[in-house]
């Protein structure tokens, strides 16, 4: 059985993992994602869930107080497709074994170009660029145009059409040449898709990708089955010893951060927050403690279980534990190719991602707000700070508990097992004493 | 078959990196990652016979010593082969399975077999690929650990039948 769901995932998983543009913008979200944990850091002290506190901080700041916090988290907030345009060129170029640099330059201004440059005030037309289009909304154009740009680069410079410069030119003035021509082909690749996109009723590019390709894809990832599905994923591929987050990642990664970049936008307008699944409700919702919520195991390991490997494990890696970290559970109790703890590995995230989602969608908690937390912020604190309610805490809570009650009849079987192969032990000394030797 | 597997302390489920400091110990059973290994041997009519496990820092700190009680005690209990790793892509616990892996090779008649994974680890496996038969297997997450595991215990098998393995090696190893 394990070996035939091998033979069937192995290759899927390895095809993905490997696959060059899905690990682009895997790695291009990784570049930009501590500039949205810092940046949130404002958003959120600038909103902080506590009735009162904007109006204490104006009587020690004054009104213009949110105004400063607010330029911050904008910075990045407001210019998230923009951002995304370059982390992922840049992490693409490198992967394609280009100058990182040179792609990301590129490929910003082939976004830029793709840009609308004007904004009606009035009857006037004024140059300018509206945000709406460098930021959430844009991201998937962002994404389109980094790989584009950075493929055309890369098949000019792979064509050899680049300008050769003698020896004893200097290596940045030598570069600087060498990416002139593929620079002029990707520009003007995207100064005729710009024309093209003007000549239909799309009027640009921004329109046609939001319309065509976004909005359908939030439509998809913003539902109950696609996070059931992704959690399903990640755990089953984890019982194997694949880091499953890492492969679904690739796949719902972007959808999920414009699902929370949509919600984050509306809660800092004060708008109603539009999504429930988003990439909040995965990380603060359906897993506490790690890959296949094991904070629930840990906390059986230590109170009921007895035998002496599992209770020192689960004294060893409760504090990790609580931060989100369990390698020393995947590794050493194991979960790797452990078919008794595969079932609650696999089955508790996705209890919890249907339990959250039948939560949030009767309105019992409030949906995530969009601010990311670091993956270390415990459970009980993410709940509330990603919710702005006590609510999203005791949800957590709730899901520790049957995540409890349903890895409890398996980790006992195990936990019978290492009893019993130590109760043999004690009769035969298993101890191995190296002072003897 | 009689196995003996060295481990370090994540993969023995002793804790984190915050345990580097374990000292060298062992059980005659099998613990944390070894498990699944006992498991496969069975299948094949071989058994774990004890599993070794020693925190990387305290194998940093002293090495000769590690080194030294491994192989006389490798040599007190004659298993018929020592298995060191998987290490994955952990590079400390990596170079400890190469060093003592080669420390036991030539200080006894005992064969060996290392499982390292190439990521972190590529001047670890030019300095040792050509002295130690070391089995390809994936990086920490890495798709492929099931097939590694098999491939190291055929290996196992190999050497202690003394078959002809060449063909096997330069498939499977570095």
């Amino acid at each position: 059985m394990q070996k035939k769901f091998e033979q069937v995932l192995m290759p899927v998983a390895t095809k993905i993992g490997n696959n060059v543009v899905l690990r682009s913008l895997r790695d291009g979200f990784l570049i930009i994602t501590p500039l949205i944990i810092v940046t949130s850091m404002f958003l959120l002290f600038g909103n902080f869930p506590i009735p009162g506190w904007a109006d204490f901080w104006t009587g020690i700041l004054g009104k213009q107080w949110t105004d400063w916090f607010s330029a911050v988290s904008n910075s990045v907030f407001s210019f998230t497709g923009l951002l995304s345009c370059f982390g992922i060129s840049y992490a693409y170029g490198h992967n394609r074994g280009l100058h990182a640099v040179n792609s990301a330059a590129v490929a910003i201004i082939s976004f830029l170009i793709l840009t609308p440059t004007s904004v009606q005030a009035g009857k006037k037309s004024v140059s300018a660029v509206e945000t709406v289009f460098l930021g959430p909304n844009g991201i998937f154009l962002g994404i389109l145009t980094a790989v584009i740009s950075v493929e055309i680069f890369r098949f000019a410079v792979k064509k050899n059409w680049t300008i050769k410069m003698p020896d004893g030119v200097p290596p940045a003035v030598s570069q600087s040449f060498d990416a002139l021509i593929p620079s002029a082909l990707v520009v003007l690749f995207f100064f005729f898709v710009r024309i093209m996109f003007s000549l239909t009723d799309f009027d640009t590019a921004y329109n046609f990708i939001y319309s065509m390709l976004q909005a359908p894809l939030k439509h998809v990832g913003n539902s109950l089955p696609s996070a059931a599905l992704y959690n399903f994923l990640a755990s089953l591929l984890w019982c194997f010893g694949i880091n499953g987050p890492t492969i679904t990642n690739s796949v719902w990664s972007p959808i999920f951060f414009v699902l929370s970049q949509d919600n984050l936008r509306a809660w800092q307008a004060g708008k109603e927050i539009p999504h429930i699944y988003n990439q909040q409700f995965i990380d603060m919702f359906t897993t506490y403690g790690g890959g296949g919520s094991t904070l629930s195991l840990l906390i059986i390991m230590l109170t009921i279980c007895r035998s002496k490997r599992v209770r020192e494990l689960g004294k060893l890696a409760i504090v990790p534990g609580i931060f989100g970290i369990n390698e020393p559970i995947i590794f050493g109790l194991p979960v790797v190719l452990n078919p008794i703890i595969a079932i609650p590995f696999i089955l508790v995230p996705v209890v919890n991602t249907v339990l959250s989602g039948i939560v949030f969608s009767l309105g019992w908690v409030p949906l995530t707000n969009g601010v990311m937390l670091t993956w270390t912020t415990p459970p009980i604190i993410s709940g509330w700070l990603s919710t702005g309610s006590i609510m999203g805490s005791v949800l957590q809570l709730v899901e520790i508990v049957i995540g409890v009650l349903i890895y409890y009849p398996f980790i006992k079987m195990l936990d019978n097992q290492y009893l019993r192969e130590e109760k043999a032990a004690e009769v035969a000394d298993v101890d191995i004493d190296f002072s003897t030797v | 078959m009689k196995v003996i597997v060295l481990l370090d302390q994540i993969q023995a489920g002793l804790g984190g990196k915050e345990k580097a400091d374990t000292e060298l110990g062992g059980k005659k059973l099998a613990m944390g990652a070894a498990e699944t290994l006992a498991k496969d041997l069975a299948k094949k009519d071989g058994s774990l016979m004890a599993t070794f496990y020693c925190g990387t820092a305290y194998y940093q700190a002293n090495t000769d010593l590690v080194q030294g009680k491994i192989t006389r005690m490798c040599e007190k209990m004659q298993p018929d082969v020592l298995l060191v790793g998987p290490t994955y892509d952990y590079p400390d616990f990596s170079r400890m399975a190469c060093e003592v892996g080669l420390a036991v090779q030539t200080g006894s008649k005992l064969p060996v077999v290392a499982m390292v994974a190439s990521e972190k680890n590529t001047e670890l496996l030019s300095e040792f690929k050509t002295q130690l038969d070391i089995i390809k297997m994936p990086k920490k997450g890495g798709a492929g650990l099931s097939d590694a595991i098999d491939h190291a215990l055929a290996l196992c098998q190999l050497k202690v039948a003394h078959a002809d393995r060449s063909e096997f090696v330069s498939q499977y190893c570095y």
